[in-house]
């Protein structure tokens, strides 16, 4: 029985149900094109599949990652080999906040937060996505995109 | 019309969920496949409420048929027009492919890497990267600038090289306990891979067990997200446009 430690106790590892979330990317991008369709316009999409595929050579993105590892906190795992937990949660914060969040603003205002409750509030939608202010890291890496195939057994 | 995805119309396709803009889900059905749609008037769909609709439809009917789930925002003219241009010309090609995903589920792996932690490591395994990052230090901001895109540079080259590493370890491990891998581009700042396998539908706690322990061998350096079952989106993909001859 594969137990997997995360964060605490060891539970029984079980793929989660999907929230919207989770699986925006595959919806979006996955299945069945068929041949004679008419894609109709989809208000809001645009975005969200723009800003994920901000691609990563620039100068911008160099920089950032220059700011992020000048951050770094190198002693944290020199001299504290006993607790990095708690500094961890510290630094992560703050090279963090500043740089993600563009991508998951934009999700969170795709999917909102729980089922159901999205309904009535029409012009969600519409939301303004946030520019973000350097152009992320490391979206989107080229396509990879491949595929294997394997008899099962 | 709206068109969600195709199953073979023995194994039942009554939908409750409602469609896209609120429309009732029905099947327009030619020699045993049935292809899932709903009336649409609109020429614009507001995507954050019609992907959730899209998205329920399809997961409802997977429950208890396999569903190839069509791209999302596909839109046909009327019934004929799905008969004729859908699953008339390509009926072969999508029994085929029901057959060989029956009993067959998509599992989801995505794995994030903790960037604090995977910069500390760039700076302790790589001189140049420690070498210039002291140099910055000293500098004020102005004249360290080439430096910073320099370091910036090295150090996306070496992410991308651990990311790969990690894509690669992800599939040995995942890969022998499924029927079919894709690797995808990853969708998030800090994702590291994001993979998505075929499982027997009877296989899934293996596969889960095989998670786990990849979950185990990663450690902190990387969050897993393992999230299914899905219908198999990754898998339907063959793009019905190429390779018929029939098209009107």
């Amino acid at each position: 029985m594969a137990v997997a430690r995360s964060g605490g106790g060891g539970y029984l590892e079980r793929p989660r149900p999907s929230g919207l979330a989770d699986v925006i990317d595959v919806i979006l991008d996955k299945g069945l094109v068929i041949d004679a369709y008419v894609r109709v316009s989809l208000i809001g999409i645009e975005i969200l599949t723009i800003d994920a595929r901000i691609v990563i050579a620039s100068v911008d993105t160099y920089l950032r990652f220059a700011e992020a590892t000048n951050r770094v906190d190198l002693l944290q795992t020199d001299d504290s080999q006993g607790l990095p937990e708690l500094m961890e949660s510290m630094t992560s914060g703050g090279a963090k906040s500043k740089t993600g969040g563009a991508i998951e603003g934009i999700k969170d205002a795709l999917t909102g937060g729980d089922e159901d409750e999205e309904e009535d509030e029409k012009e969600k939608e519409t939301s303004k996505p946030r520019r973000r202010s350097s152009s992320g890291s490391s979206s989107r890496s080229g396509s990879s995109s491949r595929s294997r195939s394997r008899k099962s057994s | 019309m709206y068109v969600y995805g195709v199953l073979s119309d023995a194994d039942g396709a009554d939908v409750s969920a409602r469609g896209v803009e609120g429309a009732a889900v029905r099947t327009v059905e030619h020699a045993g496949l049935a292809a899932l749609v709903s009336s649409l008037d609109a020429d614009a769909l507001a995507a954050a409420r019609e992907l959730r609709a899209h998205w329920r439809v399809l997961e409802e009917a997977s429950k208890r048929a396999t569903v190839l789930p069509v791209r999302f925002g596909t839109v046909m003219e009327g019934d004929a027009a799905v008969r004729e241009q859908m699953l008339e010309p390509n009926a072969e090609r999508l029994t085929a492919l029901l057959g060989e995903l029956a009993g067959r589920v998509q599992l989801n792996v995505k794995g994030e890497y903790d960037e604090d932690h995977v910069l500390r490591e760039i700076v302790q395994s790589s001189p140049p990267v420690a070498a210039l990052r002291e140099r910055i230090r000293k500098l004020p901001e102005a004249a360290s600038y080439y430096d910073r895109i320099r370091m910036g540079e090295l150090v996306a080259a070496e992410i991308a090289r651990r990311r790969e590493e990690y894509e690669a370890l992800a599939l040995a491990r995942l890969e022998p306990v499924a029927v079919m891998a894709r690797a995808e581009p990853v969708s998030s700042q800090n994702g590291a891979f994001n993979l998505a396998f075929l499982v027997e539908s009877a296989e899934v706690d293996q596969f889960s067990e095989a998670v786990g322990r990849l979950r185990a061998e990663l450690g902190e350096r990387i969050t897993l997200r393992y999230v299914g079952p899905l219908p198999p989106y990754s898998f339907a993909e063959n793009d019905l446009s190429m390779g018929t001859e029939a098209w009107a």
